[in-house]
């Protein structure tokens, strides 16, 4: 009892905590590895309607063969017989180029194989902005001008709201609580819609700012102009979005800080005598730090996707430009490599929040080990 | 045990704002509890009794309608304290609270120790390791293994986690400690060895406490004062000998009579009707409604009346001025 104890058990509490999170880390690794492998090979057999898609490509390389050794005026004086006979083997060979003589069953695990590792084939329609046809380079030169701006827009909202929210659950049923719980409603339009009469109002009415694209055309050489442009361009998209989430973001958080500031711990603390912002961050904040997480990791994977009407409206070069294309043509690489990325992208996101959650909340921690009091 | 008073509460009232109307929680109530003195609060569900204790510690929630009286601790007036010299200078520091719900009453995601030794980092300044000494010592006090110190308060046992909270509210050494409900959602024995250390706490320290509860039996082995509560009143308070054998208030004498014994022939009896409700709270007396001895004057509502140096009574029929009326 003399030599007493704080240091000890907290090195071995520490030890513990570590201990579980590895081993929990490790499971639910292998866990999120075989649900992306699970989720791209259902994604193959569907996108190839479990083979029979093949048929259809039989018939179209028949087609396409035929019409090509036709339509050569080299083959022209052929005798009918060599000249089916040479389509036979032209089109063997492009069978065989493809693979298509082997079982899909086969081919299919190929096609994994190659997802999995991100390779993602050749559109078989669209090119990328840099004239590449891979649909790894398709996707990825969109991504960035996505990021960008749902970025910008989502965290200024998450941020803003979060902390907004808790500001007002210290002032419950205040003139500001009360305004934003009237202003609410303004969510239910979507960005685009506050867009069109930004749009009108800044780019024709006043004319201040762009009405769309992502920079000045030409685009100015300086890095710093261009930036400055970009930001320009950035400004009506990124309002758009805020106006039409802040409000409904605020309320919900709100009404999240409202509920959690009831639990019966939060009422000891106060009667403890903790200072208030104490009591903010150790005992509303901290326990809560597991939702808030999961809705900003939840946010982070909306980014990925972009927003196919908004783009539109701001003829913004994002993914849901891109996507919006790619239906428009049919051409099913550049969505099945969408698919495939947002696969990969939603399960390292779940990665994350796992890892975090084991930190942040000791519950999980042991809950997975098993109990071991 | 005659010592100087140390917690002095008159005419104290702690009315709510609802949707349906005013509720007065607490109207009126009146009582003082000395140096090293156990006063228990009795009372049914809902009269008050959780609501007196939150006014004690000022921890009120957000739909106060009234707050008012005199609470005097010691030599201060502790109503008339601002806000942040209350949480300052009174709140753990002189008062602390076992609240009701101890169950919930640990954050979830902090290590015990780390809790009940915040009080001490926070109103005394000090260092974490010297808090947790003192903590240590207070686990021991409560019968709480040191190894708990690191654990999260889901890893403890609801009996556990009750000391746990219990040795929070012991770990600053208050004056007062309020505590509310602290055993009744534990088995028997656990609330025996609670008791237990209650008692003892209270012999070596000198603290003294405020018990709320519905349970008599458990309520009178540590009471040197009982006041039993009514609708936001108190209706008779008296020392603990007193009141346990001659009851005086024709509601203290029906509960008295509602407690099952051992050793009796005849059923315990139940009282008839209900309590009323605190929003819309009849004129007059507010136990006439169920009261075998209601006569004329309980239609005004009695004040609390001094039957003797040490016992009050809210009844008509303990008016200075009564004729002995009614069965008493």
């Amino acid at each position: 009892m003399s030599a007493l104890p704080a240091a000890t058990p907290a090195r071995t509490g520490w030890l513990r905590d570590l201990r579980r999170i590895a081993t929990f880390t490790g499971k639910r690794l292998i866990a999120l590895i075989l649900t992306v492998l699970v989720g791209v090979y259902l994604t193959i057999l569907i996108a190839n309607m479990g083979g029979q898609v093949d048929d259809l490509r039989m018939l179209q390389i028949r087609a396409t063969v035929s019409e090509q050794v036709r339509a050569d005026p080299a083959f022209f004086d052929m005798p009918s017989e060599e000249r089916n006979e040479l389509i036979e083997r032209q089109v063997q060979l492009e069978v065989e180029r493809r693979r298509l003589d082997e079982p899909f069953m086969v081919r299919s695990i190929d096609y994994l194989a190659q997802g999995m590792q991100l390779d993602l084939g050749r559109a078989e329609e669209m090119h990328s902005d840099s004239g590449s046809r891979e649909v790894y380079q398709i996707i990825v030169e969109r991504l960035p001008a996505t990021l960008l701006l749902f970025g910008t827009a989502n965290l200024l909202v998450f941020f803003v709201s979060v902390w907004a929210a808790l500001w007002l659950s210290r002032r419950y049923g205040s003139p500001a609580d009360r305004s934003v719980i009237a202003l609410a409603p303004s969510s239910a339009a979507p960005g685009w819609f506050y867009g069109i009469f930004l749009i009108l109002i800044f780019a024709f009415l006043v004319p201040v700012l762009p009405a769309g694209g992502m920079v000045d055309i030409p685009p100015p050489e300086d890095s710093w102009a261009y930036a400055a442009s970009v930001m320009r361009h950035m400004v009506l998209p990124v309002a758009a979005m805020f106006i039409s989430s802040i409000f409904i973001s605020i309320y919900s958080w709100r009404t999240f800080f409202l509920i959690h500031s009831s639990e019966d711990y939060v009422e000891m603390a106060r009667a403890k005598g903790l200072p208030s912002s104490l009591i903010e961050r150790r005992y509303i904040l901290r326990p809560t730090l597991s939702p808030i997480v999961t809705s900003f990791a939840l946010m982070l994977i909306g980014l990925w996707s972009g927003a196919i009407i908004l783009e539109q409206v701001f003829n913004w070069p994002g993914l849901g430009t891109l996507l919006f294309q790619a239906i428009g043509y049919r051409d099913t690489p550049v969505i099945i490599g969408s698919v495939v990325i947002f696969a990969y992208l939603l399960a390292l996101t779940v990665f994350l929040l796992d890892i975090l959650y084991a930190i942040l909340d000791p519950r999980v921690r042991v809950g997975i080990e098993g109990d071991n009091r | 045990m005659v010592e100087k008073t140390l917690l002095s509460v008159e005419n104290l009232q702690l009315h709510y704002q609802t949707r349906r109307g005013i509720a007065r929680a607490v109207d009126g109530v009146s009582f003082d509890i000395r140096a090293n003195e156990a006063l228990v609060v009795l009372g049914e569900s809902g009269c008050g009794k959780s609501s007196l204790a939150k006014a004690l510690l000022r921890v009120l929630p957000r739909n106060v309608h009234r707050f008012s009286g005199r609470i005097m601790l010691g030599e201060t007036d502790i109503m008339n304290l601002g806000q942040e010299a209350f949480r300052r200078d009174v709140q753990w520091t002189r008062i602390a609270m076992v609240m009701q719900a101890a169950m919930n009453a640990l954050n979830p995601v902090v290590r015990v120790g780390e809790q009940v030794a915040e009080p001490l980092r926070v109103h005394l300044g000090w260092s974490r390791q010297r808090s947790l000494e003192r903590v240590a010592k207070t686990f021991e006090l409560v019968g709480v293994s040191t190894d708990f110190l690191q654990r999260y308060p889901f890893e403890l046992s609801g009996g556990m986690r009750q000391r746990v909270v219990l040795a929070m509210a012991l770990v600053t050494e208050p004056e007062l400690v309020i505590l509310d409900e602290p055993t009744s959602a534990l088995d028997v024995l656990t609330q025996a060895s609670i008791m237990n250390v209650l008692k003892r706490i209270k012999q070596e320290q000198g603290t003294s406490f405020m018990l709320i509860t519905h349970d008599v039996a458990t309520s009178s082995e540590i009471a040197d004062r009982v006041a039993l509560m009514y609708a936001g009143q108190v209706v008779e308070v008296a020392d603990a000998g007193d009141f346990f054998h001659q009851p005086a208030h024709p509601y203290s004498q029906m509960l008295m009579a509602s407690v099952p014994r051992l050793r009796q022939e005849d059923e315990p009896a139940h009282i008839p009707g209900q309590p009323p409700d605190l929003i819309d709270v009849p004129e007059g007396c507010r136990f006439a409604d169920r009261c075998p001895s209601r006569f004329q004057r309980c239609d005004r509502e009695p004040e609390p009346f001094r039957v003797s140096a040490r016992r009050h009574v809210r009844c008509w029929l303990h008016a200075p001025d009564a004729t002995g009326g009614g069965d008493s």
